[in-house]
């Protein structure tokens, strides 16, 4: 009896582990078999928010696919406009190097700081420019357009030296070529009808090297053949309302003038000036005050 | 013999230790103008190492054998070790020109004599910005 009772003891034991094993094995594949369940899924991903992103995750690639075909398109344009300026400047900045000599060691002569003092001071805020000291006679001063209105100012180190010009004083020639700037002079000297024609277009071939040898020689000749009397009159008077309100300005702006117009005539390694900015002599006369007769 | 061997293998662990802890490198930055040179010192018109391109990685380093005005920063550009104006770096990569207009910039095949002016050229410029109102 006692054998019999530990038969069914011993069948027991191993029957019971394997019944309890089997339910477990059944339970997970249930599971395995919920979490392949493709409506599940569904449910879960709308419950956390998941298949809104995957259709904003779609609607993101689509876009980025435009902004490549784009960027792929662009690859082969020729720049913007104002890339195309700010390019162009530099080009021939590059191309002359020897010749307008601004590669050379030079002390810090201040003038950025004395420049935007002046311009706040006018009330021009949030604006910015280069400045490129040349170490050569032949050309005195300029302006040529620089990207996104970042124009840069040429001035020559001889020049300066020779005339003895303070900081205010150059400050003061470089506001005369501020207001030529904004008063879109300078642009307009260079511009051609090609330029038009060819910035933001797309590249044929190869690029238009005569394109690039027209604008060179527009640069050249526009730092070669000056502003007319008439230019010159509207930056004087611009220059005289704005400088007005300061006294101070004002007679070192015609104290300067003056100086001009005697080194000019003076000095025939300047005499060309005159051509270039007519002249010292004439704006001291439209600044002068007419004498009322009693 | 292992008198003298046993100094030298010591001293020369705490040297290379001693290097090891000098130098700290700041970050990778990227470089932001069209064309640059890293500088042989920290000086705008100091010899160029080497040229490089808008958006060219650089690696800034502080190091306390290296005592440079605040305006520069003393990086390792592949092998070589110089100076770059900070305000030519940026810590994110920059939208360049000649990414921009990859066809135009290549197809100018400007010549060695260029790119080294390119690059000199914005060492020369004095910059002004005015502040805002």
């Amino acid at each position: 009896m006692i054998n019999i009772f530990k038969s069914k003891l011993a069948f027991a034991s191993l029957i019971l582990p394997l019944m309890v094993f089997g339910n477990e094995i059944k339970l997970q594949e249930e599971k395995e078999l919920e979490v392949v369940n493709f409506n599940s899924i569904k449910k879960v991903l709308q419950e956390d928010g998941l298949s809104q992103q995957a259709i904003n995750k779609k609607k993101e690639v689509e876009k980025l696919k435009v902004e490549k075909a784009k960027i792929s398109a662009q690859r082969n344009l020729y720049p913007q406009e104002e890339d195309m300026w700010g390019f162009l400047t530099e080009y021939f900045l590059v191309k002359n190097a020897q010749l307008l000599n601004w590669d050379y060691q030079k002390p810090e002569y201040g003038i950025d700081q004395s420049f935007k003092e002046l311009l706040e001071k006018l009330g021009f805020y949030q604006k910015k420019l280069k400045i490129l000291v040349l170490n050569t006679p032949s050309i005195h001063r300029g302006i040529l357009p620089g990207a996104h209105k970042e124009d840069i100012y040429l001035i020559s180190l001889p020049f300066m030296r020779a005339l003895d010009l303070s900081k205010l004083e150059i400050s003061l020639l470089l506001l005369e070529d501020f207001f030529r700037s904004e008063e879109g002079m300078v642009r307009s000297r260079i511009k051609t009808k090609s330029f038009d024609e060819i910035t933001g277009s797309s590249i044929k071939g190869k690029i238009d090297q005569n394109f690039l040898k027209e604008m060179m020689g527009k640069y050249d000749s526009s730092l070669k053949t000056g502003y007319s009397f008439q230019q010159q009159f509207e930056i004087t008077k611009k220059m005289d309302s704005y400088l007005k309100a300061h006294p101070d300005l004002w007679n070192t702006y015609f104290r300067l003038l003056r100086k001009l117009n005697d080194f000019t005539k003076g000095n025939n390694l300047y005499k060309n000036y005159i051509n270039l900015y007519p002249s010292p002599e004439m704006q001291i006369k439209w600044l002068t005050p007419e004498k009322k007769v009693l | 013999m292992m008198k003298w061997i046993i100094p030298f293998l010591l001293s020369s662990t705490l040297l290379a230790q001693n290097k090891a802890t000098d130098e700290k490198v700041v970050g990778l930055f990227y470089f932001l103008p069209i064309l640059g040179h890293v500088h042989q010192s920290p000086e705008k018109t100091s010899a160029s190492m080497t040229t490089i391109q808008c958006s060219h990685p650089v690696k800034v380093i502080e190091s306390s054998k290296v005592i440079i005005n605040e305006a520069w920063a003393y990086v390792e550009v592949a092998d070589y070790r110089g100076f770059i104006r900070k305000e030519f770096l940026s810590e994110k990569r920059p939208d360049c020109f000649q990414g921009r207009y990859p066809n135009f910039f290549d197809g100018l095949n400007l010549d060695l004599s260029e790119l080294y002016y390119w690059g000199r050229l914005y060492d020369q410029y004095i910059q002004v910005e005015t502040r805002v109102r």
